[in-house]
């Protein structure tokens, strides 16, 4: 997988506004025309059918978004990082812009799972006093239902704001697998009285890191 | 007036729907809202997955956009989890870019795309609150245009709308937009408007013609009387005469979400020459007219470059008869490669030449390439024109399996005029000897790997072609022909699709029918149709039910053969080509005549040329392969043309 004579280049992203609407593959198809339209001279894989050399961070569910997503691109030569951003930057629409540029080291861990750790803030359309949490989420995998212990996920508590319009809190991937921010607040959302429940105004994943770094 | 803007009732509908990136607009390449000009919405009766990479819907946007004072918008119809919720909602239709209400804009255009759309134009309409009769509408209701392919019988959709574009509409749109413009500026009423769109040339007005019985009709020459003086009693299709030299790279919007034809497409030439007598797009799209090479090879490398795609499709209905597509091909490659685009060319060549074509864009990964002899004996390729032989089949078949194609799927139709059984039994036969050569032709090890499909549509009689007085065959009939197809093939790796024969009788109604058409349309989908080209949403109980509600009997209008003397619905719109020239064509379709293509050799007397005012104009001659009968060959239009899948272009 690791090719010496590449030079890999990781991009960091936001996905924002509306385009937080977007599926994690119509995202990866946009970011990957984006490279396309910055003119990069990204590698090709070999084979019957050949990609671009492109890998990406975890996955974000449809309607969640990411203040600071990434990606890695292979390059065939070296272009300075202020080159990539700059022409990355003409090639991309606002809500999915690129932020920052710089090259990583081959054996640095693959992007999918570089970065367990992720902080979620979700805005609320009303405030709240206080945020119930569920033990368990109910959860459909495979076309079955499966319950997922929300303690052996979540990193911390979850830290409603002192507006109480916005709550704060860190999820754990797992190997075995995650659970998905989305789940979680509608989760806690449904604990209230249906009456004075607000709903999500926004969720966004605002930092990610590996329990020492931070993206 | 700055139009209302949707997107904040729209934004919290978006979490409790399918696939909401349909309806986001941003994508590369969008335009910006109208704001305050003159504004179009450009509609495609389906959804977004459908209608976004829809050529009417590119081309008309640009060239309305293009134009001073105008502004054009994209509207799709929601897939119908969303519609359902919008109505739940009270959300009306919305434009993309502006997210503003469809019914707010100066002028609606919807395109008819196909036969089966008929009812999503009255949900498009139902939805944007505008009344779905042209003369139930109120003055500030928006003027509702039509066009494309099933304008050529626009007759089962008139009363929906205002005004009905015959042909191309790269000008006519544009030029019948700012006649509107400059009359609503002057105060003038809806029917001011409307008469002065009748004198725009290829433009449509049902409302100042009078339906006439059959027997006036057929007395007449036209069903459709002018009831004024001044309004043209024939209407001639738009051509489009600057196509040719027009820039082949079209501003193109990229979108998130995956849709059908999601490339890059360049048209590389318009037009189709070959004849075939089933086909409407042979038909309706003369003269033919060739972008050059470098046009083109400069279009797909600025489209790249712009849109970011990785694939790029030289678009047309036969795409490996452009006189230079062996140029454009060796050059295309070279801009691409060492990039992992792939290339693709839709193709009705039935030749070792078409192959080699695929072969050339098709790299290390072959997919299926398909073929399309339309019927299995000579004697009916002859009566349809289809100019292929036997052995030109063979000849691609060796070609492509010995380049590496592995699959196959061969194009018939059933039911053409004149079929007998021994037809059907030689689409068995053909389709097997197809198989034993395309086994002969791969190294025994992989023979086992080998595969042919054989695909069969029942043909539909379409208006302006020369078959346009035979009645298809009944529904029972289809199935009883597709069961003797069937045990007819006696090969297991020769496998038989075909098309459900109740959508295909829909689709002869609409293709024939006359006025009366569109109150059959409109009580079907007062019924619940929607989506009829969609399997899953059918509703053949909903058609049944609507025939009996207004008295129809769409038996009659599918299935009835005339003599080519009888006057048909569609007699007072004309492409160009005469009925003279159509019934010359039914007469020698009988005798077994078969008609060249002109862009190879002399002119055949279509008259399409001379009406319009407009030549063939090839890039450069176009020269026959030798011993290939393609050059006479025919094909009946883009949804199945012989698509080779493009392998990747490498180096
Ligand atoms: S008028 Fe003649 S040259 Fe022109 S399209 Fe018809 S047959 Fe061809």
């Amino acid at each position: 997988m690791a090719d010496p004579s590449l030079f890999r280049l990781r991009v960091v992203f936001r996905k924002a506004g509306r385009l937080a609407l977007l599926s994690h593959l119509e995202v990866a198809r946009a970011l990957e025309r984006a490279v396309r339209r910055a003119g990069l001279p990204f590698a090709v894989s070999q084979g019957f059918s050949p990609h671009m050399r492109i890998a990406f961070g975890a996955a974000l569910p449809v309607g969640v978004g990411g203040e600071r997503e990434f990606y890695d691109l292979f390059l065939t030569r070296y272009v300075a990082p202020a080159k990539c951003l700059e022409a990355l930057r003409a090639g991309s629409p606002d809500d999915l812009m690129a932020l920052e540029c710089a090259y990583v080291e081959h054996a640095a861990p693959a992007a999918s799972v570089a970065y367990p750790l992720s902080t979620y803030r979700v805005d609320l359309t009303a405030p709240v006093g206080e945020w119930p949490v569920p033990d368990a989420v109910t959860v459909v995998r495979k076309k079955k239902e499966k319950e997922l212990a929300v303690a052996e996920y979540l990193a911390g508590e979850m830290l409603l704001a002192d507006d109480g319009r916005s709550v704060m809190f860190a999820l754990e991937a797992k190997p075995t697998g995650s659970l998905r921010p989305d789940k979680l607040v509608d989760a806690c959302l449904a604990l209230m009285p249906e009456k004075s429940r607000p709903q999500r105004a926004a969720l966004t994943r605002i930092a990610q890191s590996d329990g020492t770094t931070t993206l | 007036m700055p139009q209302t803007n949707l997107w904040p009732r729209l934004r919290p509908l978006l979490a409790r729907v399918e696939r909401p990136a349909r309806y986001l607009d941003h994508e590369w390449g969008a335009g910006a809202p109208a704001g305050d000009a003159f504004s179009f919405c450009m509609v495609y009766p389906d959804t977004y997955e459908l209608g976004q990479a829809n050529q009417a819907v590119r081309i008309l946007v640009n060239a309305v956009n293009a134009a001073d004072g105008l502004a054009a918008e994209r509207a799709f119809l929601p897939a119908a989890d969303m519609a359902d919720l919008m109505r739940e909602e009270g959300l009306p239709l919305f434009s993309l870019e502006g997210c503003a209400p469809v019914g707010e804009f100066d002028v609606v255009g919807i395109t008819l795309p196909h036969e089966l759309a008929a009812t999503n134009v009255l949900e498009v309409l139902d939805l944007a609150g505008i009344p779905l009769r042209a003369a139930d509408r109120a003055e500030d209701d928006p003027i509702v245009l039509g066009g494309g392919p099933c304008a050529l019988n626009p007759e089962p959709y008139a009363p929906f709308f205002d005004a009905i574009t015959i042909g191309e509409g790269e000008e006519a749109t544009p030029e019948t937009l700012a006649r509107i413009r400059e009359l609503r500026d002057a105060g003038a009423p809806r029917a001011a408007i409307l008469r002065a769109l009748a004198a725009i040339p290829g433009t449509y007005v049902p409302s100042l013609y009078r339906w006439r019985t059959e027997a006036e009709a057929q007395e007449a020459g036209s069903w459709a009387e002018p009831i004024e003086p001044g309004v043209p009693a024939a209407i001639e299709r738009r051509v489009f005469e600057g196509f040719a030299r027009s820039d082949a790279w079209e501003p193109t919007v990229v979108p998130y979400t995956e849709v059908v034809h999601d490339r890059l497409n360049v048209e590389v030439l318009r037009g189709c020459a070959r004849g075939c007598r089933f086909c409407q797009a042979g038909m309706m799209y003369r003269p033919v007219r060739e972008r050059s090479a470098d046009n083109i090879v400069a279009a797909v490398e600025r489209g790249l470059a712009e849109t970011g795609y990785d694939e790029v499709s030289l678009t047309s209905l036969s795409s490996t008869d452009h006189s230079q597509i062996a140029e454009i091909l060796a050059r295309v490659n070279g801009a691409c490669d060492g990039r992992g685009i792939r290339v693709s060319v839709p193709s009705q060549r039935l030749d070792a030449f078409g192959v080699e074509m695929a072969r050339l864009v098709a790299g290390q990964k072959k997919g299926g390439l398909t073929f399309a002899p339309e019927a299995g004996t000579q004697r009916l390729r002859d009566v349809i024109n289809k100019n292929v032989t036997e052995d030109d089949l063979f000849g691609a078949i060796d070609a492509a399996f010995a380049a590496g194609w592995r699959r196959c799927k061969l194009y018939f139709m059933i039911g053409l005029p004149t079929e007998t059984d021994d037809d059907i039994k030689g689409i068995a036969s053909l389709a097997q000897r197809a198989y034993d050569r395309a086994k002969a032709a791969v190294p025994p090890d992989q023979r086992g790997s080998v595969r042919m499909g054989v695909s069969v549509a029942v043909f539909v009689p379409k208006a302006q072609t020369p078959f346009q007085w035979d009645g298809q065959i009944s529904p029972d009939e289809v199935l009883r022909r597709v069961g003797l197809l069937k045990r007819s093939v006696k090969y297991k790796a020769v496998d038989v699709h075909y098309h459900d024969p109740k959508t295909s009788f829909v689709e002869a109604v609409m293709s024939r029918g006359g006025r009366e058409a569109a109150d059959w349309v409109e009580a079907a989908w007062r019924r619940g149709a929607r989506f009829d080209a969609w399997t899953e949403h059918f509703d053949e109980d909903a058609w049944r039910e609507a025939a009996t509600e207004v008295g129809l009997e769409p038996e009659a209008i599918a299935q009835v053969t005339r003599e080519p003397g009888y006057v048909m619905p569609w007699a007072h719109v004309s492409t160009g080509v005469s009925t003279r020239f159509l019934a010359l064509e039914r007469r020698r379709a009988a005798a077994g005549e078969t008609t060249p293509d002109c862009t190879f050799g002399a002119c055949t007397g279509c008259g399409a040329c001379p009406t319009l005012g407009v030549d063939n104009e090839l890039a450069a001659p176009r020269v026959a392969p030798a011993g290939a009968g393609a050059t006479r060959g025919a094909d009946e239009g883009a949804p199945r043309a012989g698509a080779p899948e493009g392998g990747a272009c490498h180096g």
